[in-house]
């Protein structure tokens, strides 16, 4: 067994390998699927303070070699998050990291504080999903914004902070440097990229959300292609997502420059995916004689 | 209940029953075991990552001492047209059981079974152990024409059944929800199953309310996860929230849920 571990902004984990946000629901719909113990960190689905029905139907839409979805954040709010689900997250005996999905600034701010010596090991900042009409991406576009966002949120909490971005701008650099700047922990790259599907026969938009975010394999040398000039960049963890589905696909983000890697639309075409890539980065650094993973991080940057 | 697992199981046989409809039986003991009526599994369907997704398909009966369970399913696009050419001694990976499936009295009773179309697909399950706790049933089956009334035989054997085509090319001409007034009006019911487009499960709701009779639908949705997890196959439920159709449902009690379009 080789070395695995990483220690995220603090964040203490036996692998680099975590769920992404909103696709593992708590972890309980998988534990009897695989065992849940064994992944590095778990990543909640965005909570806001108030519950949040969602989008109406349908949510999701297959595409080649991936998914749209539209889901609109439904969730319960924080409280029944914190009082009916986290405790039986923790349970797995993981790091679990609260992904916070504010529509203002101030309820970032009150999800912070909230979260904060709850149980969590640390806050995904969400300003970056497609789905929602205020908050979500809307936050997270413009430089002065986002960084806005996060200075108010490291006030708030002493967790560590993870912001995650879209890659929906026109340079993700400049984010990561406002964010960095603004005294973000770490960074988590890359949310969906905004797509649609028109239904022929029905002549309009598929999702019931027109609008939709991609995920899966095909969206993967977009997230490599940030995480590799973002991490060169900024000199903070980088958590590189999408389209992760095999212990190689978790390489070429490493190797481009992220700490660690989150699973997220590879639950849906294999279930095990997660404990396979565990398996499968154990046996990489066995067969090339790597001592500890976290020497591959940034193997392909520039200067080397 | 025991959660669902993921399985690799061997393909025993696959005949087409019509065009487009296949029978797929598979060796699957712990399934068999596990699952009850109305419950799914996700099946992949590809060997890549086209299609991405696992299709749903219904439970449609089970053998427990030969540990085998049968998918009926209709081939719509690419996903299920990769399935249907699966051969005799193949393998595919599945991940089940899922969802919740019907629920029933082991007082048994008298019941109506309504299936549609392909939305037979798990009632074949459900009527063979409806009959194993001694309850009395009529089935009705309802298709365009003849090529879509599936396993009529096998539905026999667990009650009385009626057929609807709507070209009169199988049984009564009709459709099944003509079939579906004129029954409950002679006779009485103690429950009603039902599968098919969401048209018709419309009309069951519609009838179960008017009649005073409980009614339990089985809804089909696009899902990725199937697990609860990614919370994209919603219905709506009465009080207005969302429902997820592969973890509150598939089967939901007619009260439940608001059908739409």
């Amino acid at each position: 067994m080789s070395d695995l571990t990483v220690n995220l902004a603090g964040i203490k984990m036996k692998n680099p390998v975590m769920s992404a946000s909103g696709t593992f629901g708590s972890g309980v719909e998988y534990a009897s699927v695989f065992d849940v113990s064994k992944m590095g960190a778990l990543v909640t689905k965005g909570l806001t303070k108030e519950p949040k029905a969602g989008n109406k139907s349908p949510r999701i839409c297959e595409t080649p070699a991936g998914l749209l979805n539209a889901v609109g954040l439904q969730n319960p709010g924080v409280e029944v998050f914190i009082r009916d689900y986290l405790p039986e997250m923790l349970e797995f005996g993981v790091p679990v990291i609260a992904n916070i999905a504010g529509s203002t600034g101030d309820e970032f701010v009150y999800l912070a504080e909230r979260l904060t010596q709850t149980g969590v090991a640390g806050l995904e900042v969400n300003i970056s999903c497609p789905n929602v009409k205020t908050g979500g991406m809307a936050l997270g576009t413009v430089p002065e914004v986002a960084a806005e966002v996060v200075k108010a949120v490291v006030q708030a909490t002493d967790l560590p902070v993870i912001v995650k971005l879209t890659p929906n701008v026109t340079d993700i650099k400049e984010l990561a440097q406002a964010v960095a700047a603004a005294g973000a922990d770490a960074i988590s790259l890359i949310n969906t990229l905004v797509g649609m599907v028109i239904d022929v026969d029905k002549r309009k938009p598929f999702l019931g959300n027109c609008i939709g975010g991609l995920s899966g394999p095909a969206i993967r040398p977009v997230g490599v292609r940030a995480v590799w000039e973002v991490s060169q960049l900024v000199d903070l963890p980088v958590i590189g997502m999408g389209g992760i589905t095999t212990g190689r696909d978790a390489l070429e983000y490493i190797m481009a420059g992220a700490s660690a890697v989150a699973v997220g639309s590879a639950f849906f075409y294999d279930p095990l995916a997660a404990v396979k890539i565990i398996d499968e980065l154990d046996q990489y650094c066995t067969d090339h004689g790597v001592e500890k993973l976290q020497d591959l991080v940034g193997a392909a940057w520039k200067e080397k | 209940m025991k959660g669902p697992e993921e399985f690799s199981c061997r393909v025993i046989e696959q005949d087409a029953l019509a065009p487009d409809y296949y029978l797929l039986k598979l060796e699957a003991p712990e399934l068999a075991r596990n699952s009850s009526p109305g419950q799914f599994a996700m099946l992949r369907c590809s060997e890549g990552y086209d299609p991405f997704l696992r299709r749903p398909l219904a439970i449609h009966q089970v053998d427990r001492n030969k540990g085998q369970v049968l998918f009926l399913y209709q081939v719509r696009g690419k996903g299920t047209k990769w399935l249907s050419m699966r051969c005799q001694h193949d393998k595919l990976s599945l991940l089940g059981p899922l969802g919740r499936g019907f629920s029933f009295s082991a007082a048994g009773g008298r019941a109506m079974i309504v299936g549609a179309g392909v939305g037979v697909a798990p009632l074949l399950f459900l009527a063979s152990e409806l009959r194993a706790q001694g309850w009395d049933l009529v089935i009705l089956m309802g298709a365009r024409n003849k090529s879509g009334i599936l396993r009529p035989d096998a539905f026999r054997e667990c009650g009385d059944l009626i057929i609807a085509t709507e070209d009169g090319s199988c049984g009564e001409q009709g459709t099944i929800l003509d079939l579906l007034s004129r029954e409950l009006a002679k006779s009485s019911f103690d429950k009603l199953f039902a599968c098919g487009p969401l048209s018709v499960l419309k009309g069951v709701q519609t009838m179960s309310r008017e009649k005073g009779i409980a009614a339990e639908l089985s809804l089909d949705e696009r899902m990725a996860c199937g697990v609860g997890a990614c919370v994209g196959c919603v219905c709506q439920g009465h009080d207005g929230s969302y429902l997820r159709v592969c973890k509150e449902g598939p089967v939901f009690s007619a009260e439940e849920v608001v059908l739409g379009e």
